[in-house]
């Protein structure tokens, strides 16, 4: 008997029912981005009813230069997280980063430049090593960069013990140049955007997601594990080496100590843009919505005039209505597909 | 003609054991050879060294008269092998076509995938092959297991493969898209590939074998043409000696009690208004296409998924909120999930730990787990049910298909239900194993156990089941008994309405 000739038909209302579970399960699946986008709105909302001028592109040239740096560090991690792992050394290769530009960067332009480009080099080699270590020995992400962000650490403190050195003026004023209205800041976050939408799809963004998604499949299909670590974990080194250079324009000094303050909120803001701890998804249009959504609250804390300790705390709160809200609306979805 | 591909006296061993001590094989271009074996005669280590995951320790392979010895499953590929996998090799987060063109995308200028070509490339291969629908775009994680089985053939088949490995590919698919799979299978050899076909299924093997290899016990023992050999013959290879029966003697047990009586039961718009009664004693089948009802009717029983309508089990009204509550005491439900290596087992844990982790309380006292007590119920269900595993303490993912689904069992049995809902139990398991599994079915019912079975294969529900229900559309169709009880009937009664629409 064929069966496979057979036309399975269901009837009219069948196909209705199923065409609006079918969206409401698409809309479902998207969920994971389109709450931290209304928790954004509502976060600006309430910052616009408190303050005059909140929607110009003022406002969004001084918010992007002060969620620059996280977005840059949230970057390198959030194509960790694709892969399935961590990054904690990105604290220690900031601090690094901050020491050698403020005390490596003299005033000779060309030998800043150098040195500039060397900083990012170190970055990416740095990050390799630990993708390399990770595979070789075999050992948790977590640690391996544990290992690394406490060496790296230290060694920017033997470098500079406190915070301090100087940085080319020059150098400085990249914060206030502007073009077409539009301050060197937003520019870098449009580069970064056109970045993101050229990596994830080239073969290895798609690669390091699929790793992340499921590394046993992902190896039998080719990718090599060494390689794929070393791209990624070198990628989040290079990213946190831009952060560090990015902070000592603003800064316009080194801090041995700084980098700390971006190993955890790099991976809040993944985390409230949908990004998934266990790897395989999510993509970088959630982080910066995260990493905004995580400038906002200091914003409104400065607006309230309470005390600055109130910024960790929302934060925290925010963390895990987007973590739960993503982790309800994925079982529904699940639900409503299978 | 020369054979494309030849072994000869392959061998492998993992540590102390040996998984094949003389593998030969010889097929040519352009016939379907069916390879068949028990689980644990060896094929998969053999098939997977075809694939060049593992690499044999003696014996060679040649490939289109070249000595062959890829070095990773990347070289066997490109040598023109391609496998599909029983363990399905897919990536949970892509979508379907990134999933079958994985690390072969086409590339534009700036080293990007062309979304474009991608889609071409797949509807083309979709419709070169006849595919069943599946949409190019959506992500695999929410696709059933069937239709991930038909996404690993399409990768397969993406490379043109010069030869195609099905491991009991049919064994995930429904009754339409095995049909599909057999046709395509016999295409693909009409069109000069060799298709190397594993499956427990023999009636699928007659239909579209041309040859036929039987391995045991790590070594090839027989091979012969199809066409000149009969199916006792085939098991006697497999088993070393002649299969008593498959099925056990079917002996009506069922009283008039009612375990299980479901009126007006649905779960979303996927089922609706089954009126069914499972009877104390009673093996009742469930049948019907894939995807019209029988896995809802199954998760609903058991918990998963809200359900609708009324269900008395044993006389009482009851609402199952969930697994927990299913489980619980004699009165309660046990299930054997339909993915057993996600669902049903945990295959890093040892055996022991796997059958009594739902019982934990049976050998608790005052918050403290009893060993004795424990290793007593642990040794007593590894002794009833053969389960072949060298101690208690042995992981439960290093036994074979059969075992793993031995310690389902147990695990269920030790739960002390004597409701059981059987979803697919004997699923890419070994025909010694499944004769085992039946009787076991028959003598359970016997001691006035419940059960609901569904099966994929339909000779299964026609042998072991007193009566089958039908599903169609998510209603029940019919219910089958006697001489009505057939496959044929059965096949009526889950397509007859379809085929008026």
């Amino acid at each position: 008997m064929t069966m496979a000739t057979l036309e399975h038909q269901p009837d009219g209302a069948a196909t209705r029912q199923g065409r609006a579970a079918f969206w409401r399960g698409r809309l479902l699946a998207q969920a994971s981005l389109i709450i931290p986008c209304l928790m954004l709105a509502a976060l600006l909302a309430l910052y616009g009813s408190l303050r005059e001028g909140v929607f110009t592109i003022d406002e969004l040239n001084l918010d992007t230069a002060a969620a620059m740096t996280l977005l840059l560090a949230a970057t390198g991690q959030t194509i960790v997280l694709l892969r399935g792992g961590i990054d904690l050394s990105i604290g220690g290769m900031i601090s690094l980063g901050t020491v050698l530009a403020a005390t490596r960067f003299g005033s000779d332009p060309a030998q800043a430049a150098a040195w500039a480009f060397g900083i990012a080099a170190i970055g990416a080699l740095v990050g390799a090593l630990n993708g390399a270590l990770i595979t070789v020995l075999r050992l948790q992400p977590f640690l391996v960069t544990l290992a690394t962000w406490s060496i790296l650490s230290g060694t920017a403190m033997i470098i500079l013990p406190t915070d301090g050195g100087s940085l080319p003026a020059g150098w400085m004023k990249f914060g206030f140049s502007q073009w077409l209205g539009l301050s060197s800041s937003v520019w870098l976050l449009l580069l970064l955007l056109a970045f993101w939408f050229w990596f994830k799809r080239t073969r290895l963004g798609i690669s390091i997601r699929a790793t992340g998604s499921n590394e046993r499949s992902a190896f039998l299909s080719g990718v090599s594990p060494l390689g794929i670590n070393v791209a990624t974990y070198g990628l989040s080194g290079l990213f946190a080496a831009l952060a560090a250079l990015y902070l000592t324009t603003q800064t316009g000094a080194g801090s041995p100590t700084i980098g700390k303050d971006y190993i955890l909120p790099s991976v809040a803001a993944a985390v409230i843009g949908g990004i998934s701890l266990f790897g395989g998804r999510g993509g970088l249009v959630g982080t910066i919505i995260g990493a905004y959504i995580l400038t906002i609250i200091g914003n409104l804390v400065f607006v309230l005039e309470v005390s600055s300790y109130w910024q960790p705390i929302v934060s925290g709160i925010i963390l895990l209505i987007a973590v739960l809200a993503s982790s309800i609306a994925e079982k529904s979805a699940r639900r409503s597909l299978t | 003609m020369t054979d494309l591909l030849t072994a000869a006296a392959v061998t492998k061993s993992y540590g102390g054991i040996t998984a094949l001590s003389r593998a030969d094989f010889s097929a040519r271009a352009g016939e379907v050879h069916a390879l068949l074996g028990e689980n644990g005669a060896g094929k998969s280590t053999f098939i997977q060294i075809l694939a060049g995951a593992v690499r044999p320790d003696g014996g060679q392979v040649h490939l289109a008269g070249s000595l062959y010895r890829p070095r990773n499953p990347q070289a066997a590929q490109d040598a023109g092998i391609s496998p599909v996998f029983q363990e399905l090799s897919l990536i949970p987060d892509l979508t379907v076509e990134q999933n079958i063109w994985f690390r072969r995308e086409p590339l534009s200028v700036a080293r990007t995938v062309r979304a474009r070509a991608l889609r071409e490339a797949t509807e083309a291969l979709f419709a070169r092959h006849q595919f069943p629908t599946i949409r190019p775009d959506q992500e695999l994680r929410r696709l059933t297991l069937a239709d991930r089985q038909l996404v690993e053939i399409a990768k397969a088949l993406s490379s043109d493969p010069k030869v195609l490995i099905l491991d009991e590919a049919t064994s995930a698919l429904g009754p339409r898209e095995t049909d599909w799979l057999l046709g395509l299978s016999q295409g693909l050899a009409r069109a000069g590939t060799l298709v190397i076909y594993i499956s427990h299924r023999l009636g699928e093997v007659r239909q579209i074998a041309d040859r036929i290899t039987v391995f045991r016990n790590g070594a090839t023992v027989a091979a012969y043409d199809t066409k000149a050999v009969d199916d006792e013959t085939i098991i006697a290879d497999m088993l070393g000696r002649r299969m008593d029966r498959l099925y056990p003697e079917r002996k009506p047990t069922a009283t008039e009690r009612v375990a299980v009586r479901l009126r007006g039961f649905g779960v979303g718009h996927r089922l609706d208004g089954i009126d069914l009664d499972l009877r104390e004693g009673e093996v009742l089948g469930v049948a019907g296409m894939q995807g019209h009802g029988q896995r809802e009717l199954f998760q609903a029983l058991f918990g998963i998924g809200g359900a609708r309508g009324s269900v008395e089990i044993w006389g009482k009204t009851k609402t199952i909120r969930g697994p927990r509550q299913a489980l619980t005491g004699r009165d309660g439900l046990a299930l054997v999930p339909e993915d057993r290596r996600n669902h049903g087992l945990l295959l890093s844990r040892s055996v022991r730990e796997n059958l009594t982790l739902s019982v934990i309380s049976r050998f608790t006292r005052f918050g403290i787990t009893d060993p004795k007590r424990e290793g007593k119920l642990v040794d007593e269900m590894i002794s009833a049910l053969k389960i072949k595993a060298g101690t208690p303490e042995q992981l439960a993912g290093t036994l074979s298909g059969g075992n793993q689904q031995k310690v389902i069992f147990g695990k269920m049995l030790l739960t002390e239900a004597r409701i059981l809902l059987l979803y697919d139990p004997t699923r890419g398991i070994d025909v010694g194993t499944k004769g085992e599994i039946f009787q076991l079915m028959r003598d359970l019912a016997a001691k006035g156990y419940a059960i609901l079975f569904y099966s994929s294969d339909l000779a299964e529900l026609v042998h072991v089941a007193d009566r089958v229900a039908v599903l169609r559309n998510g209603r029940l169709a019919a219910i089958l008994e006697g001489d009505d009880n057939s496959e044929r009937q059965i096949l009526r009664a889950a397509m007859i309405e379809t085929r008026a629409a």
